[in-house]
């Protein structure tokens, strides 16, 4: 598949600080990228160069072929983006918010505004000033603007940040309908962890300006169960002789086994008089995930052999 | 282009502050109007012959002095001329109380439209600063130095705008408290005396004044643009305003003089005001030039080059 947006080599040293230090990302069609990284790790000065509101040291930034360093206006019109807060004039309506920045795209049409708004919910307050909105909605708005110029690739930082929950749950499956429907580029910053799970096909960690990891969500590592058993010492004793490699986990254990293994290791456990409680699947959260791949996780690794 | 500058346009009118400029600039006019119609309501004016024999004498005792300079000598004996032929052909000079007077004196409030015009300049582009909304500003398939034309030109119009605002209530003003004293205005044209519409002498002055305001407006631009700081701005520009030509005039004796801004003024050249010696039209519209040209050029290189970090 022909990648949406690339990252080449980008590099930005502030002084005498390398913040982004050799960034290499590719975005496709249709995927929602979770870009995660704990604070100071570069998120936002990489989304800024992403936007051209800060210009790479040295490396660039394609987006569907187009080169933000030799092509800059062709290149952004394909680009919709919120990044941190959307910050509107908020001495006039939403509305006009939208006219303002329908008139430096091309092909905006008044049809397409009020397409958009009615696609964000915001029919009933649009023509009301923005310094009555609440936060929620002009995240909508927000959104709303970003959405103007059918993108091909979305960047939105923080976008549920003050959405009520049934609006993160719309907002969810909106994007999801955009990506799928229209093959759009989503790449959602967010520190909210379950919500990057819900929402994005993939993650992209960076941490000290360099990309740490990349991996699908729902991708299967290896297939862990949990036991909760008593004794536990003697559940361990047996499972290790049986040769499965076993972990502390809560109150139970966690084991590497094929899930057609499982009858089979709970009848010896049985036999040995050992009492199940649960026997469950097993996932690791994201925010496990993600505090192992930062470096945070040494404490959850370090029982593990 | 013109739609960044309907954006910038829409933008300044949906500000209150805009809005309260017009009215006070008005409120400026009909109050002078009332102030100097309540000062000469017991003022006898003598008859202008007498005033402009007066006023002959006077020019012919300078002229008599001995080791006066070629400069003021012709421009003396240009007086001289002028004075003569009112006398002779029985032409009035427009008293500041008639209506012609009053229009040719409309560009006396260039100094309140500089002021505005500055407030506007200063903050159009330090206040998507501080607004936050200069990312959702930039980050558009626009390029930089043309968002920042749209915002230059904006305050050029702006400062249009007033100036004709301030013109057309001049005239209605005029038109309903002051009468046309039947007097005319008279130049000295290759050796002629001609009389001179003071319709195209008032218009013209009015646009020599509104070159004078968009010079500190592109100050005033420059500062709020590279400190993105629109109280700085405001406040430096007018702090200059007012006290630039006492600092020009302390310097008088010095070459440094001639190469100061506030030494210069577009209208000063018409009306021959300065105070400083051997400065030439050219000399001053170059110089006038120059710094316009400084000005936008430190605004369009930081605000081009600079990241966004706001």
């Amino acid at each position: 598949m022909k990648p949406i947006v690339e990252l080449k080599n980008l590099s930005k040293t502030i002084g005498k600080k390398k913040i982004i230090d050799q960034l290499n990302l590719t975005l496709y069609p249709g995927q929602i990228t979770g870009f995660l990284g704990p604070n100071g790790a570069g998120k936002t000065t990489t989304i800024r160069m992403m936007v051209g509101l800060m210009k790479p040291t040295t490396g660039d930034v394609i987006i569907d072929g187009l080169s933000l360093q030799s092509n800059f206006e062709a290149g952004i019109s394909k680009m919709g983006a919120i990044v941190e807060n959307p910050e509107m004039y908020k001495f006039m309506s939403g509305y006009k918010n939208l006219v303002h920045f329908a008139r430096m795209h091309k092909n905006v049409t008044k049809e397409r505004i009020d397409e958009v708004i009615r696609q964000v919910g915001m029919e009933k307050r649009i023509h009301e000033k923005v310094s009555t909105y609440s936060l929620g909605m002009r995240q909508r708005l927000g959104l709303a603007q970003a959405l103007l110029n059918k993108p091909k690739f979305l960047i939105l930082d923080e976008p549920t940040n003050g959405l009520d929950p049934a609006g993160i749950r719309e907002f969810r499956t909106y994007l999801r309908k955009i990506a799928e429907e229209d093959g759009v580029s989503v790449l959602v910053s967010s520190h909210l962890l379950s919500e990057i799970e819900l929402m994005c096909d993939r993650i992209a960690v960076i941490q000290n300006g360099k990309l740490v990891a990349i991996r699908e969500v729902n991708e299967t590592e290896e297939s862990q169960y949990y036991i909760e058993a008593q004794p536990v010492d003697k559940a361990r004793h047996i499972l290790i002789e049986k040769g499965i490699s076993v972990e502390d986990y809560q109150n139970g254990l966690l084991i590497s086994v094929e899930q057609a293994d499982i009858p089979t290791v709970v009848e010896q456990l049985v036999q040995q008089n050992i009492l199940i409680y649960t026997v469950s699947h097993h996932r690791k959260t994201l925010e496990e995930q993600f505090l192992e791949m930062t470096g945070g996780g040494q404490i959850v690794e370090s029982n593990s052999k | 282009m013109l739609n960044l500058i309907r954006n910038e346009w829409m933008k300044l009118w949906h500000k209150k502050a805009t809005w309260v400029m017009v009215a006070l600039l008005i409120a400026m006019i009909i109050g002078l109007v009332a102030i100097t119609k309540w000062i000469d309501r017991n003022t006898e004016t003598p008859a202008w012959e007498q005033t402009v024999s007066e006023e002959l004498t006077i020019v012919k005792q300078q002229l008599a002095t001995p080791g006066i300079d070629e400069e003021t000598k012709k421009s003396l004996e240009e007086q001289q001329m002028l004075l003569q032929y009112r006398l002779d052909e029985g032409i009035a000079p427009l008293a500041s109380n008639s209506l012609e007077g009053f229009i040719m004196d409309s560009y006396g409030m260039s100094s309140i439209i500089t002021l505005l015009t500055v407030i506007v300049a200063a903050g159009i582009v330090a206040s998507e600063f501080s607004q936050g909304t200069i990312k959702m500003l930039l980050a558009r398939p626009v390029q930089r130095w043309k968002i920042l034309t749209s915002k230059f030109l904006t305050v050029v119009a702006f400062a249009l705008f007033l100036t004709v605002v301030a013109y057309v209530v001049s005239l209605v003003m005029g038109l309903i408290f002051y009468e046309a004293s039947g007097g005319g205005l008279l130049e000295v044209v290759n050796g002629q005396v001609t009389e001179v519409s003071y319709w195209l002498k008032s218009i013209w002055l009015n646009v020599l004044a509104l070159g004078d305001v968009i010079i500190i407006a592109s100050f005033a631009f420059a500062i709020g643009t590279v400190f993105r700081s629109s109280s700085l701005a405001i406040g430096i520009a007018i702090f200059l305003m007012f006290t630039g030509s006492q600092f020009a005039f302390f310097l008088k004796n010095y070459e440094i003089v001639k190469y100061i801004l506030f030494s210069h003024t577009f209208t000063q050249m018409e009306t021959g005001g300065s105070f400083i010696e051997g400065m030439s039209t050219p000399f001053s519209v170059a110089v006038l030039v120059a710094y316009f040209i400084f000005f936008l050029a430190i605004s369009y290189w930081t605000f081009t080059k600079r990241d966004v970090t706001a």
